[in-house]
């Protein structure tokens, strides 16, 4: 008996540690992609799905047309609206009097886990639908430069409505919520002593 | 084994947080999803055993040890008879199970989002604490032994650990405060306060020690392990990590002694009469929440967690503190009563049954 369980407990961990090598995992594959200047340098944006969904997980990858090697920097994912008049598409930040001020924001582009030759964002979603913009920060060899890829739609998230989800979701917690109720009615704890 | 699985699950989720932040790559078959998984199935099966053997000693018409379990509770019409700790724990397990297929529904339709504030997760993660809250029923229920005595010091560290998970839920309501902030300034007081009620002198002392050697083992497991299993399956580190900070252990209060002794010495007096409850349960949790907060915040910048770079919420981590722990006095002191009379309402019960 012992012999047979110890088998199938070896055969169970040893198709668990042969099913999930590196190229188990899900490749990457880029549905759409966009174009973004950025200074001298261009970015091919590419997106796993498309149309972007709220909620819905995606992965990005951000590829300059030469390769990362030798630069550095960062992007975020802004609403439209709440982008600073310099990062509008096309303007110069030394022509809005702002100047190139090496001031790096939002996240810092690291290579992507499932596709280290580019940059890129994992499993990643857009909470809320809208308008948004991808704003980057590029330093490299051509020097340090922002640019903006404007106007990615982020439609309603799929599914069903979250308060029905939710509603789903926390049960456990009224059940456990309705149990404490019953015994606090019947033990009345603010009745008994504190201490035994 | 209930508490056996409890706490494989927690190692598991630790493992799975820092994996999702320092590797990245999932699928449904990993190690730290089988932890989580194996966990609740553990707890499932022994939980499911107690009941059956409760069930034929009734059916035998021979007594089930009182202490085995708590309170006898009639299931299904009096088809099976389920002491409370093992009927929680063993429909947290199949909740859980339950919600594993909710959750792999939800994945299709949202992709292998790596966050913990998604309903399916969220009811993952509720259903995990029923185990861990089952447990402590169970052992609550046979304190007079010496092994019940250490296995609810047990089974409340690991449920003041996981306690505050679930809070991720409140995510999308953008509090001020960070949710899991919110669950450990209510969780930790509470349960502190409760087992040092329930167990009696120098108890929120053993309670603290157990929760730092759970919180040093799972700071060196869990980057541990998932290095290795990175290793293993020939996967890189993330670029650009920031910190080397483990994400859950790092929710634990480190400075938690400091609140223990407080509690310790304030529920002395209230034993010898020097503090009246009414006093006393406020003034209790209002001190450890009070230490507890910035206390965390504290250790949150000693150990250079990469979200507080500086002290500045210090002063509303008091605060919230002090109200989550005012809170977290009176339920801990009120769960302490529940978890002690539960035994004897059950005797009550078999008694006017057997009259």
């Amino acid at each position: 008996m012992i012999r047979r369980l110890a088998v199938l407990l070896t055969v169970i961990l040893g198709s668990l540690g042969l099913a999930a090598p590196a190229t188990a995992y899900a490749p990457v594959t880029i549905v759409h992609t966009e174009q973004v200047t950025v200074g001298p340098y261009r970015i091919t944006v590419g997106f796993s799905t498309w149309p972007i969904r709220a909620m819905r997980s995606l992965d990005f990858t951000f590829t300059p047309a030469d390769g990362i090697a030798g630069k550095s920097g960062t992007v975020a994912i802004l609403r439209s609206a709440f982008l600073p008049p310099e990062a509008a598409p096309g303007s110069d930040p030394a022509a809005t009097g702002a100047g190139p001020r090496r001031r790096m924001v939002g996240e810092r582009l690291v290579r992507h886990p499932r596709k280290r030759e580019v940059w890129g964002l994992d499993v990643e979603a857009v909470n809320n639908p809208g308008t948004y913009a991808l704003r980057f920060a590029i330093d490299g060899p051509k020097g340090y430069a922002e640019g903006t890829l404007p106007d990615v739609t982020v439609l309603d998230q799929p599914g069903p409505p979250m308060a029905l989800s939710w509603a789903i979701g926390t049960l456990p917690l009224w059940a456990l919520i309705a149990l404490i109720a019953i015994a606090w009615r019947r033990v009345r704890p603010g009745r008994r002593p504190l201490f035994a | 084994m209930v508490l056996l699985g409890a706490w494989v699950s927690l190692v598991g989720l630790s493992w799975d947080v820092q994996w999702h932040g320092d590797v990245g790559p999932d699928t449904f078959v990993t190690w730290p999803h089988l932890a989580l998984y194996s966990g609740s199935a553990l707890s499932g099966i022994a939980s499911l055993v107690m009941v059956l053997r409760s069930t034929a000693s009734q059916r035998a018409g021979r007594s089930f040890p009182r202490n085995a379990g708590g309170l006898p509770v009639s299931v299904f019409g009096g088809t099976f008879q389920a002491p409370l700790g093992y009927l929680i724990s063993g429909v947290g397990a199949a909740l859980f199970l339950l919600y594993g297929l909710l959750d792999l529904w939800w994945h299709t339709i949202y992709g292998f989002d790596a966050t913990l504030s998604t309903p399916s997760h969220v009811a993952l993660f509720l259903s995990i604490s029923l185990t861990m809250i089952g447990s402590i029923v169970v052992f609550a229920a046979a304190r007079d032994q010496r092994w019940a005595r250490g296995g609810l010091l047990l089974a409340i560290g690991v449920f003041m650990v996981f306690g505050p998970i679930p809070f991720a839920g409140l995510d999308p309501l953008d509090l001020p405060i960070n949710s899991t902030l919110i669950g450990v300034l209510l969780c930790t007081p509470t349960l502190l306060i409760m087992g040092a009620v329930l167990l009696g002198r120098w108890a929120a002392v053993r309670i603290a020690v157990v929760l730092g050697a759970m919180q040093a083992f799972l700071w060196w497991f869990s980057p541990w392990a998932t290095i290795a299993y990175a290793s293993f399956v020939g996967l890189p580190l993330r670029d650009g990590l920031r910190d080397n900070v483990p994400g859950i252990p790092n929710t634990i209060p480190m400075f938690l002694i400091v609140a223990a002794l407080a509690v310790e010495g304030l529920l002395t007096l209230g034993r010898a009469g020097r503090l009246r409850p009414r006093v006393l349960v406020p003034l209790t949790g209002g001190v450890a929440g009070v230490l507890i907060g910035p206390s965390l915040i504290a250790q949150f910048v000693l150990v250079g967690e990469s979200s507080f770079r500086n002290a500045s919420i210090l002063i509303p981590a008091a605060v919230a503190g002090l109200v989550l722990g005012l809170v977290a006095g009176y339920l801990g002191c009120r769960f302490a009563v529940l978890l002690r009379a539960a035994p004897s309402t059950a005797l009550r019960t078999a008694e006017g049954e057997a009259a």
